[in-house]
């Protein structure tokens, strides 16, 4: 529990929070984007370096950009129009929910049982490793993740050849 | 044989021979560096009028007819003939502003001078600081001599010098037989430009009897009255001027008649004197200007002879004899009972 | 930094850790600092004169003898500038793009090596990091075309966003082979693999058939990620006035400017690193003074393959957008899959010559045949539908 932990914490908090409070959509999804950064400063204190890096590549180089994208395509962005319910039944019922998950998550962590995972061996988890176990000991879910993102990536293909086949 | 992408190396060996040669082929730069360099200006690009003076600055060729002020399209000319004491006019201007931010450069005003006094410069250096003070264009600034003018535009310049010297070699070629009628074949002939190299006036001062004085008067102005060569100038602009128009049916022309007054170095008073005794025509024409500057369209024989004979009715066509002959004119004209 | 904290060890161990940390904190710092943007200082006015010689007339040279302190009125000019917001603009938005146009940008530098033993940070994960901060730069063109509240501008974002995203592919699969043939993703290590050899010439990566073929995508993907001609569609002058950048003025474009420029900078920084050898040339193994070689070699070989580009700009014409796109993913995408599995097959053939000529030829025939794949044919003569 370093200094360099409650910063992060804070930073990625802070970025929580304001990704669901302001207004502009926009700005939410930077939040989001700090809050993104705040996970991989996360992993970096865990010396999961991979993993952090990999985060802000696909985190926030791709998933924030795609999740620009589909903002601007929304109606409403800057979040002017429309009545603006503060406390309202909406708010309410996200609230609870966020309560159940939230104590769900720390009975999770409380209970004798995660301890006793095994923790890592090695001083640090290189990307040797992480490379030589994925295509030994988790050769199958490596694929079959790559089954599935060459089948949404066809998909992705398919829905824009349509609509270049139908315009020509 | 074409690999993809051939043709783009192909572009970049162009390019680098471009950047190699930069250094080492002064010829392929194109760049002019202003100012320490200057883009060498084509002969007939033109931006403001300048005047042309002879051999020194006191015999420039401008007499002050004010034809150029009068056809300037956006008015930017200013003109005052300098005159002496006695209000005679001598045969300069003392004020000659251009305005050059009016200036349009349309030429007109080359085109219509009858004596190749004023001409365009391609001067293009003339920002000031102060729109109004700065850009107007006084007599001295505007003077430029005609060396300047054959080294800006060789081409023109010596046609001009050519056109000129042909007329005073003509003008002294007729003034040695010429004893007799110096008038005749003055009005007469279409599209006379009567221009003279060096106005010769005679000064008050020289010793001549009346008798002489008006005797060297005729034989000098009257003898260059006479056509002028019909070549073609680059100025051939200058050479359409109006035709001396000779509607009036009882223009007689009165041949043998010499005018003695016709000397631009004479008084109004002294002009009507010598006029005193003559008829109508010969009295309006000593009521002009004597430059035969064929402002008025024609010149001083033709315009009087037109009034007189009712052809013309506009008195105040006269510009380089201002208010002055327009009000003679008039007077003339009521006396003659023929208003 | 390690390199700076040993030295200190061992010529003044008497000062204090605090202190020695520090100096070896604060010294690549001030290096990069310093160095990196007077490079991309007089790279904007050797880039104007490259430029103005290449089309036969001379680039600046009013500004100090021969240009040299043009940039410097550039900067004071940029800076006295009037700060023009849009009235409706999204000005937190607006604010932050250029600043996240710069952060990546310099973050780059932080990785790179300027000569044998001198990095300032050697992480062991060196290009996974440049590629994972060079997108950060991609919001940042996506945020100043939004914050302008702009149709063009927003267009020129998406087509930039685009451009971008799709050239990171071939980029990191072309960055993959040298990953594949060094066995460690530091870029410091990448350097060191290619030491030793013919005047430490010979053993560059560029000079394997694989290494060539990735160099070569390698440079395309960075040309299309800093956004440089010919796929400078984000920033056009022609086409979209400045693209995402319109609305900005003074400063702020100065800092869009600075940031591409330098991502430029920095991705030919590591191209060198990667394929050409980085700071290895003739004579950067010597003891005493190979470290200064090998920051020669580094600085001369990177402001090359700068010069390569520059030329690059100021010759080839601009690609239209779809054909970009289609460049991507149909010609490059490929072309580096084949590449990754040319690399592969090179290194398990038994003798080295063989792989390389059997590779060479592989790869010659699969760039012949995609060309053929993607080339629409002899152009045939036009005819009309309804005309004649």
């Amino acid at each position: 529990m370093t200094t360099a932990f409650w910063i992060i914490s804070a930073v990625t908090l802070l970025g929580a929070v304001l990704a669901v409070t302001l207004r502009n959509l926009v700005h939410c999804v930077l939040a989001l984007i700090l809050f993104f950064l705040g996970i991989a400063g996360h992993y970096f204190l865990l010396r999961a370096d991979f993993l952090g890096v990999v985060q802000i590549l696909i985190y926030i180089g791709a998933v924030a950009v795609l999740i620009l994208f589909a903002i601007m395509l929304t109606r409403n962005v800057t979040g002017t129009e429309g009545p603006r319910e503060v406390f309202g039944l909406k708010w309410w019922s996200g609230a609870a929910t966020a309560a159940i998950i939230g104590a769900l998550v720390l009975a999770a962590i409380r209970r004798d049982e995660l301890s006793k995972l095994p923790t890592s061996t090695q001083a640090n988890s290189s990307v040797l490793e992480i490379g030589k176990l994925l295509v030994t000991d988790w050769v199958v879910p490596f694929e079959a993740m790559a089954v599935l993102l060459t089948a949404a990536l066809i998909g992705a293909v398919v829905i824009a050849l349509e609509e270049v086949l139908r315009r020509r | 044989m074409g690999f993809l992408g051939k043709g783009l190396f192909q572009g970049m060996a162009v390019t680098a021979r471009n950047f190699v040669g930069s250094y080492f082929d002064k010829e392929r730069m194109v760049t002019v560096q202003y100012p320490e360099e200057r883009v060498q200006v084509p002969e007939n690009s033109r931006t403001f009028p300048f005047l042309v003076f002879d051999n020194t600055a006191d015999h420039m060729r401008c007499v002050g007819c004010k034809i150029c002020e009068e056809e300037c399209p956006p008015q930017c000319i200013y003109i005052v003939m300098d005159r002496d004491e006695n209000g005679k006019p001598l045969q300069r201007p003392k004020v000659f502003d251009i305005d050059i931010s009016v200036c349009m450069q349309c030429q007109i005003c080359v085109e219509v001078c009858p004596f190749e006094a004023i001409k365009m410069d391609n001067n293009y250096e003339k920002s000031q600081y102060d729109r109004f003070d700065d850009l107007v264009e006084r007599l001295p600034d505007l003077l430029k001599s005609n060396e300047y003018y054959n080294h800006i535009k060789p081409a023109e310049a010596s046609a001009v010098d050519a056109k000129l010297k042909a007329e005073a070699d003509k003008k002294a070629k007729k003034a040695a037989p010429a004893k007799a009628a110096p008038k005749p074949a003055a009005p007469k002939p279409a599209a006379a430009p009567a221009p003279v190299a060096g106005r010769l006036v005679i000064p008050e001062d020289a010793p001549f009897t009346p008798e002489q004085r008006a005797w060297l008067a005729g034989f000098l102005s009257s003898a260059g009255a006479v056509a002028g060569p019909a070549t073609a100038p680059v100025e051939s602009a200058a050479v359409e001027l109006p035709a001396v128009e000779e509607a009036a049916p009882d223009t007689e022309a009165a041949p043998a008649v010499d005018t003695p007054w016709h000397d631009p170095g004479l008084a109004m008073p002294q002009r009507m004197d010598l006029a005193k005794e003559r008829p109508l025509a010969d009295k309006l024409m000593a009521a002009m200007a004597q430059t035969d500057c064929h402002a008025c369209g024609y010149d001083c024989r033709g315009y009087a002879d037109a009034i007189a004979g009712g052809a013309e009715s506009d008195l105040s066509l006269c510009l380089p004899g201002e208010g002055e002959t327009a009000g003679m004119l008039e007077q003339l004209m009521k006396e003659a009972g023929k208003v | 930094m390690e390199t700076i904290y040993q030295l200190l060890q061992t010529w003044l161990p008497n000062l204090p850790e605090p202190i020695m940390r520090l100096i070896s904190f604060a010294v690549p710092i001030l290096f990069v600092i310093s160095v990196f943007p007077g490079i991309f200082a007089y790279t904007t006015l050797i880039e104007r004169k490259a430029l103005g010689r290449i089309q036969n007339r001379l680039g600046p040279n009013r500004v100090g003898r021969w240009g040299l302190l043009q940039p410097i009125a550039d900067g004071m000019k940029l800076l006295t500038k009037e700060d023009i917001v849009p009235r409706k603009a999204d000005k937190f938005t607006h604010f932050l793009a250029p600043v996240i146009a710069v952060i990546p940008s310099v973050m780059l530098f932080a990785v790179l090596p300027v000569g044998s033993g001198l990095i300032p940070v050697n992480l062991n994960i060196g290009i996974l990091f440049v590629f994972a901060i060079s997108t950060g730069s991609v919001l940042a063109l996506f945020m100043g075309g939004w914050a302008s509240r702009n149709k063009f501008s927003l267009l020129g974002a998406m087509r930039a966003v685009a451009q971008v995203v799709s050239y990171e592919v071939p980029m990191v699969l072309a960055a993959l082979v040298v990953v594949m043939a060094t066995g460690s993703l530091s870029l410091l290590t990448i350097a060191q693999a290619q030491s030793g050899g013919f005047l430490n010439i010979s053993n560059w990566f560029v000079f394997q058939p694989w290494g060539f073929v990735g160099f070569v995508l390698f440079m395309i993907g960075a040309m299309a990620e800093s956004a440089r001609t010919p796929f400078d569609i984000p920033e056009a002058e022609s086409e979209i006035i400045a693209g995402y950048h319109t609305e900005y003025s003074g400063f702020k474009f100065a800092l869009f400017q600075l940031g591409e420029y330098l991502a430029s900078i920095a991705l030919a920084g590591v191209t060198v690193t990667m394929f050409l050898g980085g700071y290895n040339g003739p004579g950067s193994h010597l003891p005493y003074v190979g470290w200064l070689i090998s920051m020669g070699w580094f600085f001369s070989k990177m402001m090359g393959v700068i010069f390569i580009v520059i030329w690059i700009r100021g010759t080839w014409p601009r690609v239209r957008v779809d054909q970009l796109m289609s460049f991507a993913w149909k010609m490059l995408l490929p072309m580096s899959i084949i590449n990754i599995f040319a690399a592969a097959l090179y290194h398990f053939m038994p003798s080295k010559f063989l792989a390389w000529v059997v590779t060479a030829v592989g790869l010659l025939i699969c760039w012949w045949g995609l060309a053929k794949l993607n080339s629409d044919g002899e152009i045939k003569k036009r005819t009309y539908r309804y005309a004649n």
